[in-house]
């Protein structure tokens, strides 16, 4: 029996604005995904993405989100457990219906796997792209048996993508080679990418250099790129996305705001979301609503445990859905969301949250 | 002489025998299979709509105890201190987000999942723990509470509307295993209703199960592993591969009494259950995932609501799940339950009890920091692992 929870994880339109046109309603599915085999758990999901199968790619950090000594017992030498847990591979993919589709993930020769793995997306061929997002600032040095014998690997700066079969692709940037806000070839800790497939353009959100750049999709070559609009830079770029209709959102998170552009760079407009929000801020990432006009923008932000429903031509709030919690329909940390065809939408959870929830439009 | 014609019918009719009979032969292995892999046990469906929503944003943190009242109300016990300023973050001065905020220590909630009571914390005239752990409602509607911080060495009961009723032992105060006043770092408790004793798991720091009158607190009895005298040296790190020590390892988890008073002690690194009589003579144990290293495999017990309780049920906190043990032979019939954070995923089920209609209840510590409720669906044909117990699509 697959029963969608009516727990108060939605919000009435208007209870908030008061505005006549509501947006549809979701209901989170609580049996979705399947459970995963192989004793499998997730780390902390940095990345949600669907394809053009309605199927949902999940990045998520694995071993390095985990401890071992609590969760992933099977990972430990010796084994610290009998029965469970290892962690899973980074990239998975389900099936509308929840199976698990495709893993995948994990150094290979001729390219840099990321130290901390970050944003996903999938383009119109197929390919997997995903980002190196950089590790966040190291927690105080251990002392003792536990503290580091060997040089921690390169520094994140680069994007890769793959087939969806997990075959790399192309690299663009390396690793330990970042480059700086003007560069042309190199990166520093890019969190998110989204592809133009239309102009087969890939949109790379390169946190460390405030800055968003695109990159031809095929070649890698470097094409342009923008900084924020205005004198408050951007601090904490953590999504690039693309509408239908060729403008280009990002999520300037700490500065809880979401800036428009013209695939140009060209500054179009902007919107504070969830403005009392503090703390690492409010918008940690983006997806359109299916709608041929993509009437709506979905706001993951985990500080406030929600997902923001806005108006997309406004950028007015019209509805949330969740709030902070454990339970089916709740969040730890939501910071990535994306919508399948049917207008179902799929949400991340990062730190400790460790979760992909689907909210089934009602 | 038979002709070709013949011999091919023949041929053809003898192979449609031969493939007939392979598949009953075929059916019947299968079903021979079958009855090996399937075993008689109870079965379980997780609710995932249990239990509602905390209202006003509330979270709760690690949680460390579950117990069932007279009522079939279910009480938990959490660690509000161990959410994040990020996720308790309504908490902060000033906010750094509306959502949410640290849910008092001591929840209750009905058999629809509504929380109806919330209270705890620090109070005039006691001390509340450092670091909360165990929960128990005996037949008198008593709330005992233990804890496992460094200073704690005493246990709490209150009224179930939270006024503070007596304190046994003090904090800072402990004396180790030998010590007939005060604790160390209690794990659990458990009244017998017959004999009005409290059994204590002593617990985090102290190395035995202690037995107090329930309505003076005054000692009774204690004792170690295989009913020895308890023994505080410290014992080098768990070895599946040596001979099981003769004391507990810490923390001893829980001491639950069945209906037939026996004592099931959990000696969770040792990942072993201990059996003992009301007065301490060691009848018998077992071993439950023996090689499992660190915290251990033997986090709680429970017993299944039938009135011989015919089955156990352990919760294990490292490998996430809970095994159904026949409670007689004390052999595994089953488990269910497995890692990760969805329905019926487990991060650390640390504790777990049954209702008066056989349901299961379970909290997660560490990050799980859940209650999850498992509806009981009588005793069937499952398998030896069920798994992730989803209800079945009907």
């Amino acid at each position: 029996m697959r029963r969608q929870l009516s727990v108060c994880v939605f919000v009435c339109a208007a209870a908030i604005t008061g505005i006549a046109q509501a947006p549809p309603q979701w209901g989170v599915d609580p049996l979705w995904p399947q459970p995963l085999p192989n004793h499998w758990i997730l780390g902390s999901v940095t990345g949600v993405a669907v394809d053009a199968g309605d199927r949902v790619w999940v990045a998520h950090r694995g071993l390095a989100s985990l401890l071992t000594r609590t969760e992933n017992g099977l990972d430990a030498t010796p084994k610290g457990a009998e029965y469970c847990c290892a962690s899973a591979p980074h990239i998975l993919a389900f099936e509308a219906d929840g199976r698990l589709a495709a893993n995948w993930g994990g150094p290979g020769p001729g390219y840099d796997w990321p130290r901390n793995i970050g944003g996903i997306a999938v383009d119109a061929t197929g390919h997997v792209w995903i980002t190196a997002q950089g590790l966040p600032p190291a927690p105080p040095a251990r002392t003792g048996a536990a503290a580091a014998t060997t040089p921690p690997p390169p520094e994140d700066a680069h994007v890769l993508k793959f087939t969806r079969e997990g075959k790399f692709v192309m690299q663009i940037g390396k690793a330990g080679a970042p480059g700086d806000a003007t560069s042309k070839v190199g990166l520093l800790k890019p969190a998110a990418i989204d592809v133009d497939s239309a102009a087969n353009e890939a949109y790379v959100a390169d946190t460390g250099n405030h800055r968003i750049v695109v990159f031809d999709a095929t070649s890698g070559a470097y094409k342009r790129h923008w900084v924020a609009s205005g004198s408050t830079p951007f601090k904490a770029v953590a999504c690039v996305s693309v509408s239908r209709a060729g403008e280009v959102y990002v999520c300037d998170r700490d500065n809880n705001r979401i800036q428009v552009f013209k695939k140009d760079g060209t500054f179009v407009r902007e919107a504070i979301v969830s403005a009392s929000t503090r703390g690492a801020g409010s918008v940690w990432d983006i997806a359109f609503s299916n709608d041929a006009g993509q009437q709506h923008v979905f706001v993951a932000n985990g500080t406030e445990q929600t997902v923001h429903v806005l108006r997309r031509e406004t950028l007015a709030e019209v509805g949330r859905i969740g709030t902070g919690g454990r339970w089916p329909g709740h969040f730890y940390a939501v910071g990535s969301v994306a919508v399948d065809s049917k207008g179902h939408v799929v949400t991340g959870e990062a730190l400790q949250g460790k979760r992909v929830q689907k909210f089934v439009v009602r | 002489m038979i002709t070709r014609p013949k011999i091919v019918a023949g041929v053809f009719v003898l192979g449609l025998v031969s493939l007939i009979t392979a598949e009953r032969l075929i059916q019947r292995a299968s079903a021979a299979d079958q009855a090996t892999a399937t075993v008689e046990a109870p079965r379980f469906e997780v609710d995932p709509a249990f239990p509602k929503p905390l209202p006003n944003g509330m979270l709760m943190g690690m949680a460390i105890g579950v117990a069932v009242d007279a009522e079939n109300h279910i009480w938990v016990v959490h660690r509000p201190d161990t959410l994040s300023a990020a996720e308790a973050a309504a908490d902060e001065n000033p906010p750094t987000a509306a959502c949410c905020r640290r849910a008092p220590p001591i929840l209750q909630f009905d058999q629809q999942g509504n929380l109806i009571s919330a209270w705890g914390g620090p109070g005039e005239g006691y001390e509340w723990p450092q670091s909360n752990h165990g929960i128990f409602v005996d037949h008198k509607g008593i709330v005992w509470i233990g804890g496992n911080g460094t200073n704690d060495a005493h246990v709490l009961t209150f009224t179930q509307e939270g006024k503070f009723i007596a304190q046994y032992g003090a904090s800072g105060k402990t004396g180790g295993s030998n010590d007939t006043v005060n604790f160390g770092r209690v794990a659990k408790i458990f009244v017998d209703p017959k004999a009005n004793e409290a059994y204590l798991a002593d617990g985090y720091l102290n190395k035995r199960v202690v037995v107090l009158d329930a309505d003076t607190g005054a000692f009774k009895r204690y004792w170690g592993a295989y009913g020895n005298k308890p023994d505080d040296t410290n014992l080098d790190p768990y070895n599946p591969d040596l001979p099981p020590v003769q004391q507990f390892r810490t923390p001893v988890h829980c001491s639950d009494l069945s209906v037939d008073g026996l004592l099931y002690v959990c000696d969770r690194p040792n990942n072993r259950i201990q059996v003992f009589t009301r007065e301490g003579k060691f009848v018998k144990e077992t071993f439950i995932a023996k090689r499992t290293l660190g915290d251990g495999a033997v986090w709680d017990v429970a017993f299944s609501k039938d009135p011989q309780q015919k089955y156990l049920y352990v919760a294990d906190g490292k490998n996430e799940r809970v095994y159904i043990l026949n409670r007689d032979t004390l052999e595994i019939v089953s488990a269910f339950g497995d890692g990760g954070r969805q329905p019926g995923q487990f991060f650390a089920v640390h504790s777990i009890v049954t209702d008066s209609a056989g349901n299961i209840f379970t909290t997660e510590t560490y990050e799980g920091r859940r209650l999850q409720k498992f509806t009981f669906k009588g005793v069937t044909q499952v398998p030896r692992d069920q798994g992730v117990v989803w209800p079945i699509k009907k």
